[in-house]
């Protein structure tokens, strides 16, 4: 084994989702599966980015192959850095203290109408979460924590 | 979270799998291979992205298997330093929090990673925010954000006898990931989930 390049590129949640989707359907169709440890990982890795809190979870799909390009778009005057625009993708912050959990030194870069700009850019391009009617199928999880807000 | 790394590798293809399509054959040894493993200092494997490239097939002398020299991309788990991701709280110690996702265990969260009126409770085995007079729990099986701070990584190459490399292996996982909840909006989800804006 030789490594030819470490990283050449850096993918998105998404992009990671719709591959493995991909595959799956595909051996399907074919009657083939993969190795064990291919199946298992990635059953695991669906499950993971299908989980409550990932907003690929949402039906139906917010996202599509065009969301980076207009996302890219809609926050251009804020030049958003590469890796933060991957976590926008990927996590969804659509309020500030999200934001501020995904943009390096926010307070500092953005004033506090840009900041609530930047979030509303993010919802209208990815969407958001309506609001929680309290899914009941996952009970096991969501106990003991309506001490927050 | 994830990478594309490009590799050249050596594919053997035994004589029992020459009824499948050469890329068939090619892609299932790559992901028997690669699929759920790390890789020291490139993460860890999730499966073939691409093929780029393959030589002819050579048969080796004596053993039949074809030989394919092939160049490929790989997907790769490998949160860079500083990137904020979910997962969910495995345990608690008072020296941290362990967290999971579905399919990566090794992440944890030092006590020190923790807001400063962060308290251990030794019964429930649990870590406690207080805030003013509010108790704010991290607890087991809460979804959670945090920021990757580092990454430690351990070359599992056996030493001495074959028990001593399943034990050693035992304790020291390949690739581990140290992150904080140190920052607005870090911690257990739905802490910040509906701000009133």
């Amino acid at each position: 084994m030789k490594i030819l390049e470490s990283q050449s590129a850096l993918l998105t949640n998404h992009e990671v989702y719709t591959f493995l989707q991909n595959q799956a359907r595909e051996y399907q169709e074919q009657k083939r599966r993969g190795p064990g440890n291919l199946e298992t990982l990635r059953r695991e890795l669906l499950q993971y980015l299908r989980s409550e809190e990932n907003p690929l979870s949402q039906e139906p799909p917010a996202y599509n192959d065009e969301s980076i390009a207009k996302l890219l778009e809609r926050l251009r005057p804020y030049e958003i850095q590469k890796g933060e625009m991957v976590m926008i993708m990927n996590l969804r912050p659509v309020n500030i203290p999200m934001l501020n959990a995904v943009l390096e030194d926010m307070e500092e870069r953005f004033t506090a109408e840009e900041q609530e700009d930047i979030a509303a850019g993010i919802e209208e391009v990815l969407g958001k979460f309506p609001p929680k009617g309290q899914g009941e199928e996952e009970g096991d999880a969501m106990q003991t924590t309506e001490n927050g807000s | 979270m994830f990478i594309l790394t490009k590799i050249a590798d050596l594919v053997q293809i035994a004589p029992a799998q020459f009824e499948k399509h050469s890329r068939v054959a090619i892609e299932d040894n790559i992901n028997a291979k690669y699929s759920n493993r790390v890789i020291q200092k490139i993460g860890l494997c999730i499966c073939m992205y691409d093929l780029l490239w393959a030589s002819e097939g050579l048969i080796g002398h004596g053993t039949g298997l074809v030989n394919v020299n092939v160049e490929f991309r790989l997907i790769v788990f490998r949160p860079f330093k500083g990137e904020t991701i979910l997962g969910r709280i495995s345990s608690a110690t008072p020296e941290g929090i362990n967290i999971r996702t579905d399919f990566f265990e090794e992440i944890f969260v030092s006590y020190k990673e923790l807001p400063e009126s962060c308290e251990f409770n030794h019964n429930a085995q649990l870590w406690t925010w207080v805030v003013d007079d509010d108790r704010m729990y991290y607890d087991k099986n809460e979804p959670v954000r945090l920021s990757v701070i580092d990454e430690v990584w351990h070359d599992q190459v056996p030493e001495g006898t074959a028990e001593d490399a399943v034990e050693q292996a035992k304790k020291l996982s390949p690739y581990s990931i140290q992150g904080t909840m140190m920052k607005e909006g870090l911690g257990v989800c739905i802490w910040w989930d509906d701000t009133e804006e």
